[in-house]
């Protein structure tokens, strides 16, 4: 397993200098190669042509000498040879007879007149005219028969240092190596910086983008948008488009929301006239009867106990309407009792389809939590479980506090949330508002007040209808005391 | 008579001579042939320069400086009539005493006389002559009285020949040649003038010293200034051993000859010079 990380997730203004670093080293060895095999044949055919003109003149002097078997003039020639051709270093020349004895050589201390030329030397030259280059002793050794009228009247051996023409090899590769380098690094930079400049459009978009994710949907400025190559300017346009359909959506929905809600009050509105109309016929009764039968006691007591539950179911009605629609309750308090009063709001859905409403609060004190928006989120699931439920179903709900945080769930008998549906509460992020025709409005209104909330939902299918639990976090008392 | 002179400024002193107006017709009409042997350094192409532009100079007429690579050669040449007057080898001049006329002889270190010198490259351990046997020998020429013909006759005496007592030997064709061979390793011995090589030791003592004198000869008669027997009566030859002498003493001690000499290693050796 590699530590390091695969090369397509490293970032590109890494990634192109290294790949410049990479092709400009492969393009520096590859010259280089070329360079150095150009360079190593160039001295070659140099040296061979220094040596031929070397030999050339050599023999020619000496080949009189020779012919006449002169020690004094040949060594006089090669003495006076030496140095005395630029470009070629000659350590010795020997010249060799027939017989493969010395008749004379530029060094006669090693090479004594008249003796054999030792074995293990005549070994690195060779038989015939020509160069032999060693270039890990740093020598090359010449060959050059010296002919007279056809006839072979010796041989000129020498053997040349080559010393320089390596030097000259190195000091090219390290050349090479260092200007190559420095071009490496060099382009690299340029790679980085150039790289680096171009992608800073991305950096904006990247920072606009998160923005829309965190619910800030803005355009780019145009200032941005003037500085950026035309790539980067058509994506900012496209940016800036959807950035603009997604405010426009929310406007859309929220007005759409806002309509829900008087909806809702009207349905609401409908339901509680309804609940305050029925004990009112009894109540009208009652009067009636506390009317015609005044000196009944019984009759009297019976129907002013009457008259008390109804204005007592009314009053409830009304309080719950009144906390719920006309706020005025503390926005940083939960009490258990604000829980409490949303059964009757429901009161008539929950008539009208014969539910049975399973309410459990086990909420025990006031929690430090947004209790208009958690009356919302409440009520709303509620409505929405009653809806989904079937005739004669049942409807429960559990409010609970543990761990710091409230838990609230809501179980049907219905059908199923539907998966967009339950995604516009358990979405993460910000999702677009679902459109006029569509239904949703009112989960994506929950769905948003979870997420002001800093809550999450969760939607659970069973095996008949569903449960939603909302976590919402409560802040504990000491930073209630100090918001 | 008797003006110091070193070799070089008899020389000089040829050309100081007033002979132009009184130089026979024969053998030089136009100008004056005089040849030079290997004795004349060969490498002393400035000198020779000098000499050539001063005698032309003083002779108001053309001087050839005849060079050649061997002794034998500049003898042919003086008795086949086609040079003056030469500076030849004693040797050369013993031979053919009777066809040539002395003209003067230098004088070295005050004498007319000089040795035959025999070295040895200086990593050899040989003391004496008799230690040079075996070993690969330089000679300078076989007209040379001390670059040859005084080793031929040490050897005689010893009843052998250079074939026989020495590994190998060469001919060198001058005296510098023999110390450059030496001095080189190319032979391990050799004969050379004993002028040349004190000579040497002062103006390329890198070159002596990688040779060492291992035998000194007898005084041997210095090599002279001779012209062919038939000219010998010639004004303008006889002014010129005359011219020779006379400039020759006075060039020795003047600023001009301190100027085209500028070796004042030739003066040390100043001498004498007899009229012939």
């Amino acid at each position: 397993m590699s530590r390091f990380p695969r090369l397509p997730a490293w970032p590109l203004t890494l990634k192109v200098p290294l790949l410049v670093a990479a092709l400009m080293i492969a393009v520096a060895v590859i010259i280089s190669q070329i360079v150095l095999t150009r360079l190593v044949k160039d001295q070659e055919t140099n040296l061979t042509l220094l040596a031929n003109a070397y030999l050339d003149g050599l023999s020619a002097a000496v080949l009189p000498a020779v012919i006449r078997g002169d020690v004094w003039e040949t060594f006089d020639v090669l003495d006076r040879a030496r140095g005395q051709y630029s470009g070629v270093e000659a350590r010795y020349a020997i010249v060799e007879l027939p017989d493969g004895s010395v008749l004379a050589a530029s060094d006669p201390t090693s090479f004594p007149i008249h003796s054999p030329v030792p074995a293990e030397l005549r070994s690195k030259f060779l038989n015939k005219d020509g160069l032999v280059i060693n270039d890990d002793v740093g020598r090359a050794w010449l060959t050059r028969g010296l002919r007279a009228e056809g006839f072979s009247v010796g041989q000129i051996l020498a053997e040349i240092d080559i010393a320089s023409l390596l030097r000259i090899r190195s000091q090219v590769v390290l050349t090479l190596i260092l200007v190559n380098g420095a071009l490496a690094i060099a382009f690299s930079l340029i790679g980085y910086f150039a790289v680096k400049h171009m992608l800073q459009p991305l950096g904006v978009l990247s920072r606009y983008v998160e923005r829309a994710r965190e619910g800030r949907v803005e355009p780019i400025p145009e200032r941005y948008r003037k500085k950026v190559a035309s790539e980067f300017g058509q994506l900012f346009d496209r940016f800036n488009a959807m950035a603009r359909a997604v405010s426009d959506r929310e406007t859309l929905a929220s007005h759409l929301a806002e309509q829900d809600k008087y909806a809702m009050l009207g349905r609401l509105a409908s339901g509680m006239a309804h609940e305050v109309n029925n004990p009112l016929g009894g109540m009208m009764n009652a009067i009636d009867t506390i009317q015609s039968h005044s000196e009944d006691p019984e009759v009297l007591s019976k129907s002013l106990d009457f008259l008390k539950r109804g204005l007592a179911g009314i009053r409830n009605v009304v309080r719950a309407a009144l906390v719920t629609y006309k706020g005025g309750s503390d926005t940083s308090l939960l009490t258990p009792t604000e829980l409490d009063d949303l059964p009757f709001l429901v009161q008539h859905e929950t008539g009208v389809r014969r539910l049975r409403l399973d309410w459990r609060n086990r909420v025990p004190e006031p929690l430090a939590i947004d209790g208009p928006a958690v009356r919302q989120i409440t009520l709303n699931l509620l409505l929405n479980a009653c809806a989904a439920s079937p005739f004669g179903g049942a409807v429960a709900v559990e409010a609970s506090r543990s761990d710091g945080a409230l838990r609230i769930a809501v179980s049907d008998e219905g059908p199923g949330l539907p998966q967009d549906m339950a995604a516009l509460l358990t979405s993460a992020g910000r999702i677009a508002a679902p459109s006029r025709e569509s239904k949703g409005l009112g989960l994506w209104t929950t769905g948003n007040l979870i997420k002001r909330l800093n809550g999450v939902a969760a939607v659970e299918r069973r095996e008949t209808g569903t449960r939603i639990v909302v976590t919402l976090p409560v802040k504990t008392e000491a930073a209630r005391h100090a918001a | 008579m008797i003006p110091a002179v070193s070799r070089r400024s008899i020389l000089l002193g040829t050309a100081a001579a007033s002979v132009s107006s009184i130089l026979p017709a024969a053998g030089a009409s136009e100008g004056f042939n005089f040849g030079l042997t290997p004795l004349f350094l060969d490498n002393d192409i400035e000198l020779l320069a000098m000499v050539g532009r001063y005698l032309t100079k003083r002779l108001e007429r053309p001087i050839a400086l005849i060079k050649r690579r061997t002794y034998h050669e500049i003898s042919a040449m003086l008795l086949s009539g086609q040079l003056d007057a030469a500076w030849i080898c004693d040797d050369p001049y013993v031979q053919y005493q009777d066809k040539l006329a002395l003209l003067a002889v230098p004088l070295y270190r005050h004498k007319p006389l000089y040795q035959t010198y025999v070295i040895v490259n200086d990593s050899n351990s040989a003391q004496s002559f008799d230690d040079i046997r075996g070993t690969v020998h330089a000679f300078s020429d076989p007209d040379s009285t001390s670059g040859y013909l005084v080793t031929r006759w040490m050897l005689a005496l010893r009843q052998t020949t250079p074939a026989l007592f020495f590994r190998d030997s060469f001919f060198t064709y001058g005296h510098r040649n023999v110390i450059r061979a030496v001095g080189a390793g190319l032979a391990q011995s050799g004969s050379i003038d004993g002028y040349v090589w004190e000579v040497m030791t002062e103006r390329e003592p890198e070159l002596v010293r990688r040779t060492r004198i291992v035998f000194k000869s007898e005084w041997l008669g210095f090599p002279p200034i001779v012209t062919p027997m038939v000219i010998r009566d010639m004004p303008a030859v006889k002014a010129l051993g005359r011219g020779a002498a006379r400039h020759a003493y006075r060039s020795a001690r003047s600023k001009n000859s301190e100027r085209v000499g500028a070796r004042r290693i030739h003066y040390r050796n100043a001498g004498y010079v007899r009229e012939h």
